[in-house]
């Protein structure tokens, strides 16, 4: 469960999010979606803990992110765009370290069959010099799922993989949902967020312009016509669409 | 064609500058900038130079006489030649490239730009580098009054010196990556070298065989003598002809006047000359090379930011777990020890430790027991509190596998449920069980060599404060490691980052030093309290019962009272690691 509310973001004198409010329910997936600099990357560094809000709050889980932080990041899992990595431990190794940040017992029991899935599991004695970017990403995901975490935040986790790794990914997240986790999702593939989400969050200079379910939000842009696409719906929504 | 050089060159460092001007306006930098400024004023230049553009020179120093002239172009050319093969032939690996970075090669490699345009570029983009170089020694040097030849004859001595140097560095360069080419690896340069080395010592050994002489007394009683004894060395003879052409290369710089300057100037252009025909002839492919050494640059920033200055040696391969991180719940900050520990060399384990530890015991124990060596054992006592003292002044410097090498991964330690002082304390443990060990070795050799009875010092009594320096010994480290931790969260964008060889320079070695001082400082006044106390209650209990429970109620009162301080300490550093900004505090 994500309680956002009145949420906003000020570099210096730039403001980057501003009055952001929304939702998510276990089980519900948001897109997030909007223009580069639109502030997704802001909004969810901020959700995570990784940098304070300026304004506002966000409840992860019942628990309020700057006031009770250890209890909030206990059920969240943040994956940046770049996966992030320790050169010196091996994927083995990760796992075992991020196990005792969150104290994972038998880790070795959960992790073996999240390497398998991701299909790092040779890769298992390796540095993360010696993995391909998407390996690395599958490795940083493998760590965040480890404590099975009720709020997942995924910042561009499409890009990078192959297309088997999309289609896995996406059950992935789908499976994560049904069993009951609220995730937020950024992603600029619109055709592949329309499959995976069941809402979806329009930021444009940082304040939101429309959200709610998939139809929703598509009726809201559609005038009237039916089988508007998410891609036409976005463009539509932000003012970038061609006359 | 160098107007597109001129710009990039003229606008980075515009933007440099912008961006540091602009951190600037934050005030803990402006106040840092202030008192790193004040600081080099004060005790750099000043103490050197005697006042803004003042020369005081080396007290009682009579200007060098011709022979001593020579032996210093010797010495220097020595050195050049040393450091050149060093780092030039010896140690490179298979391809070195000409050290573009990952931008530059982007950029450049697929230009339509001549081979020629590429080399000339990284010859104009290091002149700014060589000249800092030559006017930052030139500093130095100017003081070196005996030399004779004012501060502009040194200028373009330093000038002239670097400017070869690099010159040479990139030739070698390019001679290495072709001689790999033809199969020469690595193994196989460095033996040949090593064996044309061990050629020309032998074979100056027995050219100088009649007039070689161990230095005797007579020889070492002063300049005068000893620039008589090996000025001849180092100018004839085989070890003269290797040294001949950096002889001439250091001749401008030793000039005397104007005059010498002009005599010596025209031979050390005509090296700087051949040395440039000679890299733009080379018909090396570089960008290969470039390109494969741009990448590994950038991994190694990357590793930089995350490992510390260990991780400039890229690690290749995983290495086994320091020690077993057990399954299941466990304090989280043995997570941390377990990580960093794995960051570091990895000969830092309980093997060699007590190897080390055995060796020492052994090795004290015979030497006890040998007549001849009856002075050897009270100076490796003075040489063991020597050196802790050391450890103890700059061990921190060095020992870093903490959150300075980890703060390009402070936003994914920041997602970590645990509170800021875990996290931070977990991160400080690798350094300090390093610096412990160290330190305990050190503790171990000292009592070892302790002298018998020395004063009044029973065995029991040597064997108490012992054991109770070792067990302050760890919270010591701790509350030492505080400090540059303290900076590194206050000051996030002042940490050593990754720099370009000899870009470091001045910044850094100021940088240490405040850092250094500001440890000694905050380290003194917490021993304070727990030095007085204990000192009070070794002076007062010792007189009632004797010193052993003395020292071991000095040793209690110790511990609570570091132990208040780095609990305090602690609260304090979480609660910075909590507020740290990321991403106002660590850009660039
Ligand atoms: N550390 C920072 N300091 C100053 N401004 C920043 C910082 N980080 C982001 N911004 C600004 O905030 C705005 C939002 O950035 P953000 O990274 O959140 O965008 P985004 O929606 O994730 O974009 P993208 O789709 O390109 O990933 C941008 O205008 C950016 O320039
Ligand atoms: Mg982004």
């Amino acid at each position: 469960m994500i309680e956002v509310l009145g949420l906003a973001k000020r570099y210096g004198g730039f403001t980057a999010v501003r009055e952001l409010s929304f939702t998510v329910r276990p089980g519900e997936v948001l897109g997030l979606v909007g223009p580069n600099g639109a502030g997704k990357t802001s909004t969810l560094r901020c959700l995570a803990g990784i940098i304070p809000p300026s304004d506002g709050t966000a409840r992860i889980a019942g628990h309020d992110i700057t006031a009770d932080p250890v209890a909030a990041k206990r059920s969240l899992a943040f994956f940046a765009d770049e996966p992030r990595l320790f050169d010196y431990l091996t994927v083995r190794q990760h796992l075992a370290f991020v196990a005792r940040i969150y104290g994972v017992a038998h880790h070795e029991a959960i992790a073996e069959p999240l390497l398998e899935e991701l299909e790092i599991a040779d890769k298992a004695d390796q540095l993360p010099g010696e993995l391909s970017r998407g390996m690395k990403q599958k490795l940083a995901i493998a760590c965040g799922l480890l404590h099975a975490p009720q709020v997942i935040f995924f910042d561009e986790p499409l890009t990078g993989l192959d297309p088997l790794g999309i289609r896995r990914m996406k059950d992935s997240i789908r499976r994560r949902a049904t069993a009951g986790a609220a995730i937020v999702l950024s992603s600029h593939l619109l055709h592949l967020l329309e499959e995976v989400c069941s809402h979806v969050l329009i930021l444009k200079q940082g304040e939101k312009i429309a959200d709610g379910t998939l139809a929703e939000v598509a009726a809201r842009f559609a005038n009237g016509e039916t089988g508007v696409d998410l891609e036409e719906v976005f463009l539509r929504a932000t003012g970038t669409s061609a006359p | 064609m160098f107007s597109a050089l001129l710009y990039l060159k003229l606008t980075s460092f515009r933007n440099w500058l912008r961006q540091r001007l602009r951190r600037l306006r934050r005030p803990k930098y402006l106040m840092g900038a202030v008192v790193g400024a004040a600081y080099f004023w004060f005790f750099l230049f000043r103490q050197f130079y005697g006042g803004p553009g003042g020369r005081t020179p080396l007290a009682g120093m009579p200007p060098i006489s011709t022979e001593g002239r020579t032996m210093v172009a010797g010495l220097g050319a020595l050195a050049l030649v040393t450091w050149v093969t060093l780092f030039g032939w010896l140690l490179p690996g298979d391809k070195p490239g000409l050290g573009f970075s990952e931008a530059e090669v982007a950029f450049f490699f697929p230009a339509p730009v001549t081979r020629r345009w590429l080399i000339h570029y990284k010859l104009l983009s290091a002149q700014p580098r060589i000249l800092f170089g030559a006017l930052f020694f030139t500093y130095f040097s100017n003081r070196w009054s005996f030399l004779g030849g004012g501060a502009g004859i040194h200028a373009a001595g330093w000038w002239l010196i670097l400017a070869t140097l690099n010159l040479h560095m990139i030739g070698a360069g390019f001679v290495v990556a072709r001689l790999t080419d033809q199969g020469v690896d690595r193994r196989r340069r460095r033996w040949g070298l090593l064996g044309a080395i061990a050629l020309v010592v032998v074979a100056a050994g027995l050219a100088e065989w009649h007039g070689l002489h161990a230095p005797g007394a007579g020889d070492l009683a002063s300049l005068a003598t000893i620039a008589h004894y090996l000025a001849p060395l180092l100018t004839q003879g085989p070890l003269g002809w290797v040294l001949w052409p950096a002889r001439l290369m250091v001749g401008p710089f030793l000039a005397p006047d104007a005059a010498g300057f002009l005599r010596a100037l025209g031979p050390a252009l005509l090296l700087l000359a051949v040395h440039y025909v000679w890299v733009l002839r080379a018909e090396t492919p570089f960008e290969e090379a470039s390109l494969a050494q741009a990448e590994k640059r950038g991994a190694r920033i990357a590793a930089v930011r995350s490992g510390g200055l260990a991780a400039l040696r890229a690690p290749t391969k995983g290495r086994r777990d320091p020690f077993r991180l057990a399954p299941g719940g466990g304090r989280p900050e043995l997570a941390f020890w377990w990580k960093n520990l794995l960051s570091t060399r990895p000969y830092f384990n309980l093997r060699v430790f007590g190897g080390l530890a055995a060796f020492i015991v052994l090795g004290c124990h015979w030497l006890g027991r040998q007549p001849d060596f009856q002075e050897a054992l009270p100076a490796i006592a003075m040489m063991a509190a020597g050196f802790a003292g050391y450890v103890l002044l700059f061990g921190p410097s060095f020992a870093r596998q903490d959150l300075r090498g980890d703060l390009g991964q402070v936003d994914l330690m920041k997602t970590y449920p645990l509170p800021g002082w875990q996290i931070v304390l977990g991160e400080m443990l690798t350094p300090v069980s390093i610096l412990t060990g160290v330190l305990w070795l050190t503790l171990l050799a000292g009592a070892m060599a302790f002298p018998d009875g020395y004063a009044g010092f029973t065995p029991g009594v040597r064997a108490v404060v012992v054991v109770a320096v070792a067990v302050v010994i760890p919270p010591l480290c701790l509350l030492q490691l505080l400090v540059p931790n303290a900076a590194t969260l206050v000051f996030p964008s002042w940490a050593p980052g990754p720099r370009p060889r000899g870009a470091g320079g001045i910044d850094m070695m100021g940088q240490r030093l405040i850092f250094v001082i500001g440890q000694l400082l905050v380290v003194g006044l917490a021993m304070l309290p727990a030095g007085l106390v204990a000192l009070g209650i070794v002076v007062g209990i010792g007189l009632l019962l004797g010193p052993i429970p003395a020292v071991v109620l000095a040793t209690g009162a110790v511990l609570l009272i570091l132990a208040a301080e780095l609990w305090l300490g602690l609260k304090w550093l979480g609660r910075r690691f909590e507020q740290l900004d990321v991403s106002a505090d660590l850009q660039a």
